[in-house]
């Protein structure tokens, strides 16, 4: 069960590895229930093996102010018990039938999935809809998650030396609004949290209308339809809260962190722009997606041409960019300076090259891109794991399937102009942070 | 008499019939509650539409016409995809010179900066835009590659690999950058204490001997490290006779035939590798706890006892015990204890290493100052406990059942099934492995399990290395 802020694997796969023009990317079919469930099937026969994700869309972004951690511990609850199932007899059922399971909670959403044998896929699928509508949490039970969850933070957040910084680094980007969160909660919010809190956050957000169903692998989508609405058809849809606003972000932001830590033994540097979204501005996305892969992704990207080859001010430097949110995208650029290179002057110098690298598009540069983005697609038809992974992230934060299966087409479309017009446009308004981690004690 | 017999036999119906009457409302009561009120697993899986189908990968060992070099293939045509991994036997870190420590790392990161006639740019250009990944990795024991590439780009990822390999251009500008991306890992590889604990542990258990050194090598070594080494490496270390390769994909057995030629065909035919002997570990020295200069969110602990190697005849069983002591997730011993029922920590788990001169059964947890000591207790009883008393039935049934009915999930990815092929073989499992492998499992009785319990779970034999604040 563990934290993750998003998906970056989805991005880095896509622009690694997308062949024939309108080919679908993964063959996936998508229905609705009366109830009002999203499912998508992604059929992938080369072995009898399945992976169900169930992805409901609410996140750490949902919580109360000041009740960070809800969501996260809610899903540690998830595994405690319902009416039917009692304590530990999900994991027992599972463990005894091979089902590798887990879930995972993130600021847009959270995901419980198993991967096991097709001939146990009816077990999970009963298992998972019987805790959507009648999970059970004792006092007991909450009170041990939340010592774990506590455990948790501490493991995965502050053992590690650099996690203030990055803490820190999401705040002041974010202000108010709850992307600045983490999604574990602070130990303080956690040793604060109420039975109450999750108990409300399960009524108001675990809800076939909330949710997405994937099953990727050796079932065909007759069968799924039979199966979906067998064990998920019944269970009746809850009064949502309504639908989350998000704060609107201030484009006109410079700020800057520096922060010096003990066991920080190299100096880093990371910028973050507050970019477009597919839900904030869809058409951008796949102009800001070709723009970044030219930037900065992989070792002949312009940045890592000029700046780890031939100026030698960086040893690594690479953009990214997450697109597949809720609310706002981000657009982000990291490197680790050279020996002897203060992470300043490096700074100053990706202004520079980022100014060069805008300038210096063309049709010619912009095409090349593009084909190493659609090289390699028939990859995503390979693994049915890592294809539910992907599509789910993406269609738990609104797109459609359509929009998913024609991602290729339209980064096959773009045009130069309109990826100029993308970077200058993020470049000049954007809301950005600079940071740069240091060790303690150096200048 | 009659009038009585008729009674009495009417009594007799009666109260038959009555039997069967509340027989009936009974069985109709708990037919009903179970299955509406409770939770049925059996009857779910008994009604299901989705029925086990066999499945079964056969592996063919190919053979090159030229060379006679050996490989196992999976041929699957589902997607136009084909994956070789091989790997270098004895080639790894434990084998580097002890003077060219971390040398096997530096040759694995220039292996892909060119070669032939293409630059360290040209080559990865042309990777990306014909989407082929090539890699090339060193652990502890072994060097090894792997190439990814689609059935339509096949002919160039393989003169690519085989130019990588035999070709490469080693140039000067490169390696200075390969050196310096070192340096900087070996300073952040003292940022977090998880990387500190596996260093400390390495000293701890092994001392002098190679599996003792830093992953990442000496610094100083790669430092000096030059293009001649590079070459030396490869003259030594990368040869047909400790050549392993695994294929899956679309490729047949005679493709590949030839193909294996063209890619390894002009490697030397005899490596010249550093013996590693078997370390001396004393597992009688007990714990050793490392204050860290800073104070971590929690102390962290990482223990090991001797293990088994995979082709012993006890792995099956100790695998099987380990599952159920510390293996299998949230349902462990370990896990119940701990985290489950205590709520002491995130995580507490054990697997066992299968390091080629050293099998151990290794774990860890990590939990705050004030938890510490009680999970250092659970562990110890648990693990002394299990020793002692062994499994229940219900638990070794409930393992097997789990191993049996998960081995299908390693077979979802093409570079999987590569992978597991060249791990077939160097191993010496048998060509029939996947076949016979849920079978092994299934032939391991309750009483193995427990002898393998008693013999290697033992509190005595457990050394544990630590960092926190003590």
């Amino acid at each position: 069960m563990t934290v993750i802020r998003k998906i970056y694997a989805v991005l880095l796969f896509l622009s690694l590895s997308i062949s024939p023009a309108n080919a679908k990317l993964f063959g996936a079919e998508n229905f609705f229930l009366d109830n009002g469930l999203q499912v998508i099937v992604i059929p992938n026969h080369k072995a009898p093996i399945v992976k169900q994700m169930l992805w409901y869309k609410a996140g750490a972004v949902d919580e109360e102010s000041g009740r960070g951690g809800t969501a996260h511990l809610l899903e540690h609850l998830m595994f405690r018990g319902t009416d039917k199932v009692k304590g530990s007899r999900l994991n027992d059922i599972l463990e005894q039938n091979g089902a590798e399971s887990n879930a995972f909670t993130s600021l847009d959403y959270t995901a419980y999935h198993q991967s096991l044998d097709i001939s146990k896929l009816e077990l999970a699928m009963a298992l998972e809809a019987d805790r959507m509508q009648n999970l059970k949490i004792t006092p007991k039970d909450f009170e041990l998650e939340r010592d774990i969850v506590f455990q948790e933070r501490k493991q995965v957040v502050e053992n590690n030396p650099a996690a203030p910084f990055s803490e820190s680094y999401r705040r002041l980007l974010w202000q108010e609004h709850p992307y600045g969160r983490p999604v574990s909660g602070t130990s303080e919010e956690i040793k604060s949290l109420k039975i109450e809190d999750v108990k409300k956050f399960y009524k108001d957000y675990y809800s076939p209308d909330n949710a997405v169903l994937i099953l990727s692998g050796d079932i065909d989508t007759a069968t799924a339809k039979v199966l979906a609405e067998k064990y998920y058809g019944k269970i009746k849809p809850r009064a949502l809260a309504s639908k989350k606003e998000f704060p609107k972000i201030n484009e006109n932001l410079r700020a800057s962190l520096k922060m010096e830590l003990p066991q920080i033994n190299a100096e880093r540097l990371v910028r973050t722009y507050i970019a477009p979204s597919y839900n904030t501005d869809k058409k951008e996305i796949y102009n800001l997606s070709v723009f970044s892969k030219y930037l900065g992704e992989g070792e002949t990207s312009e940045l890592y041409k000029s700046l780890v080859l031939d100026k030698k001010l960086a040893l690594s430097v690479s953009s990214d960019y997450d697109f597949a949110s809720r609310s706002y995208g981000r657009f982000s650029i990291s490197a680790l300076p050279a020996e002897g290179v203060s992470p300043e002057d490096l700074n100053k110098a990706i202004d520079e090259e980022l100014a060069k690298a805008v300038n210096g598009l063309n049709i010619d540069k912009v095409n090349k891109t593009k084909d190493k983005m659609l090289a390699g697609l028939v990859y995503l038809q390979d693994n049915p794991f890592e294809a539910a992974s992907i599509v789910g992230g993406m269609a738990a934060v609104g797109m459609t399937v359509d929009d998913i299966e024609k991602h290729a087409d339209n980064i096959r479309k773009v045009s130069y102009q309109n990826v100029k017009k993308a970077a200058n446009k993020l470049f000049s308004s954007s809301a950005r942070i600079d940071g740069i981690l240091s060790p303690k004690g150096e200048k | 008499m009659a009038y009585r017999r008729r009674r009495s036999s009417s009594l007799l119906s009666k109260l038959i019939k009555t039997i069967c009457a509340i027989a009936f409302v009974i069985y109709a009561v708990w037919y009903g509650y179970s299955r509406f009120f409770t939770f049925n697993p059996k009857q779910i899986l008994e009604e299901s539409v989705l029925k086990e189908k066999t499945f079964a990968s056969q592996v063919t060992e190919v053979v090159s016409p030229r060379h006679k070099i050996k490989a196992y293939l999976i041929e699957d045509k589902a997607n136009p995809i084909i994956s070789i991994s091989f790997l270098f036997k004895n080639a790894g870190l434990a084998s580097d010179d002890a003077n060219k420590q971390g040398i096997s790392n530096v040759v694995a990161a220039m292996l892909v900066e060119g070669s032939g006639e293409l630059d360290s740019q040209a080559f990865k250009e042309k990777l990306e835009n014909l989407a082929i990944g090539i890699s090339f990795d060193a652990s502890v024991d072994d060097f090894s590659g792997s190439l990814i590439t689609t059935s339509e780009n096949q002919e160039e990822a393989y003169k690519l690999l085989a130019d990588s390999l035999t070709k490469p251009l080693f140039a000067e500008k490169d390696l200075q950058r390969i050196k310096q991306q070192a340096y900087k890992s070996f300073l952040m590889q003292k940022e977090h204490p998880n990387s500190v604990l596996s260093l400390e542990l390495a000293k701890f258990l092994y001392g002098k001997h190679p599996y003792g050194r830093n992953p990442l090598g000496s610094i100083d070594a790669i430092s000096r490290i030059t293009e001649d080494d590079l070459r030396g490496f490869l003259a030594s270390h990368l040869a047909l006779n400790n050549l392993i390769i695994g294929a899956a994909g679309d490729i047949s057995p005679e493709k590949l035939g030839l193909v294996l030629d063209r890619i390894f065909g002009a490697l030397p035919q005899n490596a010249g590798i550093n013996f590693v002997r078997n370390p001396e570990i004393d597992f009688k020295q007990g714990d050793k706890n490392i204050n860290l200069p800073a104070a971590a969110g929690q102390n962290i602990s990482s223990f090991a006892a001797p293990g088994v190697s995979r082709t012993d005849e006890d792995f099956y069983p100790l695998y099987i015990a380990n599952h159920i002591l510390g293996g299998s997730g949230l349902n462990s011993r370990l896990s119940k204890a701990a985290r489950e029922d205590k709520g002491l920590t995130y995580g507490i788990y054990s697997y066992l290493s299968l390091a080629d001169k050293s099998p151990l059964i290794r774990g860890g947890f990590s939990s705050t100052k004030d938890n510490y000591n009680k999970v250092v207790s659970i562990l110890n009883e648990e693990w002394e406990k299990f020793g002692r008393k062994g499994a229940t039935k219900q638990e070794v049934e409930d393992a097997k059942n789990y191993l049996v009915s998960s081995y299908n999930l390693r077979f979802a990815s093409v570079a999987n099934l590569s992978e597991i092929l060249v791990y077939m073989q160097k191993d010496n499992l048998g060509r029939d492995f996947l076949q016979k492998r849920n079978e092994y499992v299934k032939k391991v009785s309750i009483e193995d399990v427990n002898k393998a319990a008693r013999r290697y779970f033992s509190t005595e034999n457990k050394i544990s290395v630590n960092v926190g604040q003590f």
